[in-house]
């Protein structure tokens, strides 16, 4: 493991995204076909597009958890599916559910990676959690544990994690699903000053309308695994799509109700 | 849970297995984890009889270690024989392997020797004795009773109980009548040996008068076949001395007027007869020998041994096949 | 044919799990209170369980083998019985499913959850290999653990079997013959192959167990199917190695 990267927290090189035709099949569902991205270093980049229209499985083909059934993805120069990957470049990837370690504490779970990876000594350790905790204000949660945590605390920890990594490349699958609006509002703040205090690379998988156009630099929209369109929040204020505009404004039509025809619109 | 009050539970707990484990391999026959401290010896034979690794080494009964190994060296066979520590084995102790059971369960048996003379050390050779097994002292018994009857037989034809020999009594008449003096000094002699025979002197009269001898016979082959050798010479020692009366040495005249040689010479006949009329009645053994009957109540006595033998085994029997059956399950 | 290469497969990764695994062994010293940890959780906490199923495990071989034997005249060798068969397989094999029982489904329910809510890949993006954290600290304890609960459920039935074979009516074989007997056949190889059986089952048992937890997909109601397919697969392949095992080790 040859992971030691410098003791001061946030500073580092950040990295860009690319992804090039990439497609994946499950068994015989094609979940993405043909998709192809490019993120920028240093910018908010989110992903929106209804459920299952296949924007996590790009996020875990990004972290190296899936492999492409063709095409590749590429964090700089690097090959996102190789394991040697990690080894150069800190990505943090924020679960929907947070994925915190249930058998420890938050603290722990927090000084997991440090400890595993042997970063620094048990002082350094307790500096390094504190501070992430200090970030996201959860110091006085930092020994109880996981399942004593409210959904919005755990997304909290789980990012509080993902810092403690010191991370080139922080991807966030759903930061506020299933969260109050004010909690939402939370979480859009803590991502962008996240972004503006170490410039660090944030691609957000998303469906929350307001989060991306209040932080994002640029936004793709992905429907039935294949990208619909990408550009910057002003371009989709008024987009031409008019299915994307479905996506956006969805005018609530009592006389011609959506659920009747979603058995068509899915093939 | 305390992380310090569970380390020192895992670690009591593994210790108390180790402190388990070492305690049952000590208590296996003084067993060892690994190679049993203690001495090795060789022996070597011309036939290891199914003895095989594992089997015990007994002492006047006592374990004092097992068998190693066995191997091919040569054109004999070797035992390496792992020896108890504290066990004193002299150099002239003798090793042999025997038989615990007719089934065929082997140990090796060793003698004390005698005591003050070198210790034998390890990787010592230690001398061996072959032993005979069942089958062989059946076999040599057979071959005993076919000799025993030849013998026998022999007997008879120059006693004149046989078939050709029928006229020795009246040519002895005729050569007392011819050879009177001469006659005298040899029937003297035969007087003597008959009545050393008649009071069990001398290998032939214990073998006529004794019964007793007829266990004996059993219990012990190369002592019977010693005798049987020594009964043939003095056959053939008897036959010359008849031969001798038959070709007419000795005086003649002089035994027909001479009272006491007449009266000596009828007890010496008297004593010939009382041997032949033991010999026909199947007194003694030569007596039962001669008889098939008396043969075959031998044979009898010898295969209610065996029986009895075998009957022990029937009692083992099932324990065996347990021990059989418990070895092989696993 | 694709449930054989399904089956092919399986045993492919296991062994890819256990060479992973096995990358990550000089990583162990300082994984030192995780090792201590399955310890205590494998080893300390099955003692109970063990010492009273192999004491009722020795108690019922003596009084079967007592009613049978009786019919031989052969009681006296009850000791032998019990000891050789609590020794070279029933000891290890009894041993072996409480662990598969109460170990092996313990794991496979941890890691499956531990995998079905993500946290498995959670570590795997923070560089932290599953097979070094999770993996190899309970095969270390299992094979630490597993010989002295082997020696203790062989000492708990051989006592078992002694204490029926004195108090039985029946059979009212003394202790002290008893032991005797046991000795007289036992040699310090059959309880090391005993020892050696146990070693493997455990092994192969936490190895089957952890591919099988790390393997599970789809959501909650997996975690419960992983668990029973965790123990039935242990179950069999512990009978089904038992034989193959004691032949090997009674012809080497």
């Amino acid at each position: 493991m040859s992971s030691s990267f410098t003791a001061s927290p946030f500073v580092g090189k950040t990295f860009g995204v690319t992804v090039a035709h990439l497609t994946k099949t499950f068994g015989r569902t094609t979940v993405l076909k043909d998709v192809s991205l490019e993120v920028r270093p240093g910018e908010i980049f989110c992903i929106m597009g209804p459920s299952g229209s296949g924007k996590t499985v790009i996020l875990k083909h990004m972290a190296g958890l899936e492999t492409a059934t063709s095409g590749e993805v590429k964090i700089g120069e690097f090959d996102a599916a190789d394991p040697e990957t990690r080894n150069k470049v800190h990505l943090a990837l924020v679960f929907q559910a947070g994925a915190l370690f249930n058998s420890l504490s938050v603290y722990d779970n927090l000084a997991l990676y440090p400890r595993e990876h042997r970063l620094c000594n048990e002082a350094g350790i307790r500096d390094r959690v504190m501070h992430a905790l200090s970030i996201l204000s959860l110091e006085k949660a930092a020994h109880k544990f996981p399942s004593d945590l409210s959904g919005g605390m755990k997304k909290r920890v789980a990012i509080a994690r993902a810092l403690v990594m010191e991370p080139q490349l922080l991807l966030y699958d759903e930061p506020t699903s299933e969260l109050d609006p004010v909690m939402s509002a939370t979480l859009t703040e803590i991502i962008a000053t996240l972004r503006e205090q170490t410039a660090v690379t944030s691609v957000v998988v998303t469906h929350d309308r307001d989060l991306a156009f209040a932080i994002a630099d640029r936004i793709a929209f992905v429907m039935d695994g294949r990208i619909r369109g990408v550009g910057t929040p002003a371009e989709f204020k008024s987009p031409a799509d008019p299915v994307i505009a479905n996506f956006l404004n969805p005018v609530i039509d009592l006389k011609n109700p959506r659920f009747q025809q979603l058995e068509n619109s899915h093939e | 849970m305390n992380n310090k009050s569970q380390s020192i539970r895992v670690g009591l707990f593994f210790l108390l297995g180790l402190a388990l484990a070492w305690i049952t391999f000590e208590s296996l026959n003084g067993g060892r984890l690994f190679k049993k401290p203690g001495y090795t010896l060789v022996a070597g034979f011309a036939n290891l009889k199914g003895l095989k690794s594992g089997d015990e080494i007994r002492m006047a009964g006592v374990k004092v270690g097992a068998v190693q190994l066995t191997r091919l060296a040569g054109h004999r066979v070797e035992a390496l024989l792992a020896i108890e520590p504290g066990v004193k084995i002299p150099s002239d102790a003798v090793a042999s392997v025997e038989q615990s059971s007719l089934l065929g369960s082997n140990y090796l048996g060793v003698t004390f020797g005698t005591p003050g003379v070198e210790l034998l050390k390890d990787g010592d050779e230690i001398s061996t004795k072959a032993t005979v097994d069942m089958s062989e002292v059946i076999s040599q018994l057979g071959n005993l009773g076919s000799k025993l009857e030849q013998v026998v037989g022999e007997i008879g034809k120059s006693m004149g109980a046989g078939s050709d020999g029928g006229g020795i009594f009246q040519r002895l008449d005729k050569l007392v009548t011819d050879n009177g003096p001469k006659l005298t000094a040899t029937i003297s002699n035969l007087q003597d040996i008959t009545a050393k025979i008649k009071t069990s002197e001398g290998t032939l009269g214990k073998l006529i008068n004794e019964p007793k001898l007829h266990d004996d016979l059993l219990a012990s082959v190369t002592e019977i076949k010693a005798a049987a050798a020594d009964a043939r010479t003095f056959m053939g020692d008897a036959k010359h001395i008849v031969a001798d009366v038959k070709a007419g040495k000795g005086t003649l005249g002089l035994l027909l007027y001479d009272e006491p040689t007449s009266q000596s010479l009828k007890v010496s006949l008297n004593n010939l007869r009382e041997v032949s009329a033991k010999l026909n009645s199947g007194q003694g053994t030569i007596g039962k020998l001669i008889a098939d009957d008396s043969l075959y109540l031998s044979l009898q006595t010898t295969m209610k041994k065996a029986d009895r033998a075998l009957d022990g085994l029937g009692d083992q029997g099932p324990i065996t096949a347990v021990g059989v059956v418990a070895g092989a399950l696993f | 044919m694709n449930f054989l290469t399904a089956i092919i497969g399986h045993i492919g990764g296991t062994l890819l799990l256990l060479v992973d695994t096995l990358k990550h062994l000089p990583t162990l010293p300082r994984q030192r209170a995780r090792f201590i940890e399955q310890c205590y959780l494998i080893g300390y906490t099955s003692l109970p369980i063990v010492t009273i199923l192999s004491f009722f495990i020795g108690s019922v071989l003596a009084l079967q083998s007592g009613y049978s034997m009786e019919n031989f005249g052969a009681k006296q060798f009850i000791g032998t019985l019990v000891g050789l068969t609590m020794a070279r397989e029933l000891g290890p094999v009894m041993v072996a499913i409480l662990i598969a029982g109460r170990v092996g489904s313990a794991i496979t329910a941890e890691l499956a959850s531990m995998k079905v809510y993500q946290e498995i890949d959670a570590l795997t993006t923070m560089n932290i290999p599953p097979e070094r954290m999770l993996v190899l600290p309970r095969l270390a304890a299992i094979i630490v653990m597993m010989p002295v609960l082997a020696i203790i459920a062989n000492l708990c039935g051989w006592y078992g079997g002694a204490l029926v074979s004195q108090y039985t009516a029946t059979i009212a074989v003394d202790s002290e013959a008893y032991f005797s007997a046991l000795k007289a056949y036992m040699k310090p190889k059959d309880i090391m192959d005993g020892l050696v059986k146990a070693e493997v089952f455990g092994f192969v048992i936490i190895l089957v167990c952890c591919y099988i937890g790390l393997n599970t997909r789809g959501g909650p109601r997996e975690i419960g199917a992983s668990v029973t397919k965790a123990v039935v697969t242990s179950l069999i392949l512990i009978l089904v190695l038992d034989y193959f095992v004691t032949k090997a080790l009674l012809f080497s």
